[in-house]
């Protein structure tokens, strides 16, 4: 299957794009926009995505057959790890749920067709309309393709026109799914522009700020720098929904670690270290293990590892960049060597003094000949962030307030908690990490796999993005 | 008390043999062979692994015996990171008279490099006979040491200050000059009076060295940028730099940084040297833009970091780095660097631990 050239990022690296070729392209969005997407109902455009969605679901459907053909060699991911989550959030692009997530954010299926009331606004005498942004444009990370995906999905449901800048080696996904859109619908294809270069490259801020120029509103995913700089190049009165990265974690309780218990709870872990290699913002670098007897963390970062490497077997990870892969060869050095200094300690009674500085414990497991996973049992319980690539850390806490206490530099950045606890605890924990600052809890083995109605990072995400016009009566 | 004698006896032994292949490297028209090389790396590892004690726990963790190792590319490199949590020493503590710590933030704890007066004598032959060869041919009459580091009595711990105030005693014509002062977080550069020093010095007309951190010759560079103004060095004259910048000031690549250096300093095309040394090394490579080289008596291997084995040519790997003056502490070493073999030479390309996975940007160390 070749891909015709619809959008600029088709043309590859040779095209060499200038902000003029920006702003002209803005100016036909904007134009098509105008001729077709803002004449759409809701009903019309959540049809389209639940349809394309369910053929990307289809084994033999031609661009997730590209998709999975060249994305190993672009995006690193294996098949099965790609495959599962495009599956995943493909899943999730229902009528029901896409509608669902209108009356969430907006309160009314119809708010982005017609002045609409909700009953308090009725006894207001009041109706309001959701307007998107005329130009919207995305800023996406290259880490993993759904979020710039999602980005996609509610831009057409605000009907807005948009422009989606992808990282070079983050578009083919971004791009397949534009096409297949297009392909169900090609005029929606025409008010929808994706675009790739890196932040790094020579010219790449002026062609940003010819977007930023056009824009109503910018979306950015990426980190603390880059969103910063975003921030300031941004012209007054413009709409940044700024993503910076996170990071998440899970809890395992006492209650959870019953035999029959762990099995599942190993199965699900592992399902949450192999989604996406671990790459995500939701995706787990340490799992603290409530231990009631010593020893329980250990068991479990034992069968956690089992697990990963039985993955290994059935999802691969795939190839990392010798940096990436050194450093997780670095960090498991580190921790062995930390491991035969506590058991040489431990076994032959000498005196941590004599020559060591630290002897808090650390027990590697690891794929061998290879970087594929890793296990790492640290007895350092304060929070650490991983190399990833499927390299997790498994830490003994003798309570929930220890993991609080131990995770709070990073307080301001966790995303997702996975909880493993019994219900009757559930609704303490999750009142202490929402005050926390968590923004999601789920269970174990979902963490890379929230729903269509998920609030991005504690904000609706839809809501975010449109501006209310209230008609008064 | 006999053990003892045996011990001492041994390890001041390969202390002279090591000095030996050292000065027998420079100079000497018959220079060890590889082989000697090799025998002697041996000895090394099997002196190291008996007495420096989390070497041997790492050794024994790894299933290898010193009776196991029979060439040197099977020798265990230790991480730079032990020499943070571990004591990696031979050394009797009352022997102890100088430890050199790693640069870094407040905040981590500094790896620690111990010497005795015996070690120390060792790592200042090891540097001067590799600076010698590094920064060849001196020009005759020698070089003014200009430092852009704090004086060797205000950075006591740091091995480079000790280099270049040795380097400065043995080499400089007239007092080595010391412009840079201890800060909060690290070493500060006073821009101003060290470039009206700098000034005055290149009136005298006679070749300087300047020495200093990349992140110190970007601060001096980004100065003389700023005011459109250049210095020009007298004929002759070279700079050294080392190290990495830390987060200190902008990161430029080494060959932008050594043109603006050239540029703005009126230097020749081969007038810019860079110095790739560590606190827990006693031997540093030399080179320029086209790479980086090690002394004999120190070799360098890189390994994929897949699957621990040695690359080929051209292919990125893990640096390890097995250097014979390290006599103390432990002679193998991974440095947690990645560089790449181009003909003779080695090229860095980065840091490990850093390396970010793809999209994420919160890697703490």
């Amino acid at each position: 299957m070749n891909l015709p050239n619809l959008f600029l990022a088709d043309l590859g690296p040779a095209l060499e794009l200038s902000p003029t070729t920006l702003r002209d392209a803005c100016f036909a969005l904007r134009r098509n926009r105008e001729d077709w997407l803002l004449r759409q109902r809701t009903r019309t455009l959540v049809e389209i995505l639940a349809y394309t969605a369910e053929q990307w679901l289809e084994p033999g459907f031609g661009f997730r057959e590209v998709a999975l053909r060249e994305g190993p060699g672009e995006t690193g991911f294996g098949v099965a790890t790609l495959s599962r989550g495009l599956d995943a959030f493909f899943r999730q692009l229902t009528v029901e749920n896409l509608e669902a997530l209108i009356v969430q954010d907006l309160g009314d299926v119809r708010r982005l067709d017609d002045f609409t009331s909700t009953a308090v606004e009725m006894r207001g005498g009041r109706r309001s309309l959701a307007v998107g942004p005329e130009l919207l444009v995305h800023l996406t990370a290259g880490n993993l393709p759904n979020p710039a995906l999602f980005s996609m999905v509610l831009g057409l449901l605000t009907r807005s026109a948009q422009v989606v800048k992808c990282p070079r080696r983050g578009a083919l996904i971004p791009r397949l799914f534009a096409h297949s859109l297009a392909a169900t619908e090609s005029k929606l294809g025409s008010s929808l522009e994706l675009v790739a270069w890196s932040h790094a490259e020579p010219g790449a801020a002026s062609l940003e700020e010819a977007l930023f120029e056009e824009a109503g509103c910018i979306t950015a995913t990426g980190g603390d720098e880059m969103l910063e700089s975003v921030r300031r190049r941004i012209p007054q009165g413009k709409r940044l929904v700024a993503y910076g990265h996170r990071l998440s974690f899970g809890f395992i309780s006492r209650e959870s670690q019953s035999t029959y218990a762990m099995k599942r709870l190993v199965r699900a872990a592992a399902d949450d270290v192999t989604a996406w290699n671990q790459l995500g913002c939701l995706s787990p670098h340490v799992y603290y293990v409530e231990e009631e007897a010593e020893g329980m963390a250990a068991r479990f970062a034992g069968e956690l590892a089992e697990e990963l490497a039985r993955r290994e077997s059935t999802e691969p990870r795939g190839d990392l960049s010798t940096g990436e892969a050194a450093a997780i060869a670095s960090r498991r050095t580190a921790y062995a060597l930390r491991a035969a200094a506590a058991s040489a300690v431990s076994e032959r009674n000498l005196s941590g003094s004599l020559f060591f500085e630290t002897s808090t414990s650390a027990q590697v497991w690891a794929s061998e000949g290879s970087t594929a996973w890793t296990v790492v049992l640290d007895g350092d319980p304060r929070f650490k962030a991983s190399c990833l690539n499927r390299f997790v850390y498994v830490k003994p806490v003798r309570g929930f307030d220890e993991v609080l206490r131990f995770a709070e530099p990073v307080r301001h950045q966790v995303s997702t908690v996975a909880v493993a606890a019994p219900d009757d605890r559930m609704d303490a924990l999750s009142v202490r990490l929402a005050r926390w600052g968590a923004s999601r809890i789920c269970p174990v083995g979902r963490m890379q796999d929230p729903p269509a109605l998920w609030r991005h990072d504690g904000r609706p995400a839809l809501g975010d993005l449109v501006a209310w016009t209230d008609l008064e009566t | 008390m006999r053990l003892q004698n045996r011990l001492h006896d041994s390890f001041s032994n390969l202390l002279s043999d090591v000095r030996l292949f050292i000065e027998r490297s420079s100079g000497s028209a018959v220079p060890p062979s590889g082989k000697e090389w090799e025998a002697l790396a041996l000895r090394l590892f099997g002196f190291q692994c008996r007495n420096v004690p989390v070497y041997g726990v790492w050794c024994r963790s790894l299933g290898i015996s010193e009776a196991s190792v029979t060439d040197w590319k099977s020798i265990p490199a230790l991480p730079t990171h032990a020499f943070k949590d571990f004591d990696v020493s031979s050394l009797d503590p009352a022997d102890r008279v100088a430890v050199f710590h790693s640069s870094g933030t407040t905040a981590t704890r500094p790896s620690r490099h111990h010497h005795s007066v015996a070690t120390l004598a060792l790592y200042e032959a090891s540097l001067e006979a590799g600076f010698l060869r590094g920064l060849a041919p001196l020009p005759t009459g020698g070089f003014r040491f200009v430092s852009l580091t704090p004086e060797p009595g205000s950075a006591p711990h740091s091995s480079l200050v000790h280099m270049i105030a040795h380097l400065g005693r043995r080499l400089s014509s007239g007092e080595a000059v010391f412009l840079g002062r201890p800060g909060a977080d690290g070493w500060d550069l006073p821009l101003e009076p060290a470039l009206e020093t700098l000034v005055r010095l290149a009136r005298e007309g006679r070749p300087i060295l300047l020495l200093g951190t990349a992140f110190q010759m970007v601060h001096l560079m980004d100065r003389l940028a700023g005011s459109g103004s250049f210095l020009r060095l007298p004929p002759g004259s070279r700079v050294m730099e080392t190290g990495g910048y830390k987060g200190r000031s902008r990161s430029v690549p080494r060959d932008e940084l050594h043109a603006l250096i050239r540029g703005r300093l009126c230097l020749a095309g081969d007038g810019v040297v860079t110095e790739y040394g560590m606190s827990e090394l006693s031997s540093q490579a030399y080179g320029g833009e086209s790479g980086l080289e090690l002394p004999p008596w120190a070799r360098l291997l890189l390994v994929d970091p897949e699957s621990g084995k040695e690359v080929g040519e051209g292919t990125p790997g893990l640096v390890r780095v097995v250097d014979l003056s390290n006599v103390g502490s432990v002679m193998a070493v991974e440095t947690g660097d990645l560089a790449e073999r181009r003909g003779g030479l080695f090229r860095l390309l980065g840091r490990a631990e850093t390396a970010e996975p793809r999209g994420c940007s919160l890697m703490t160390p």
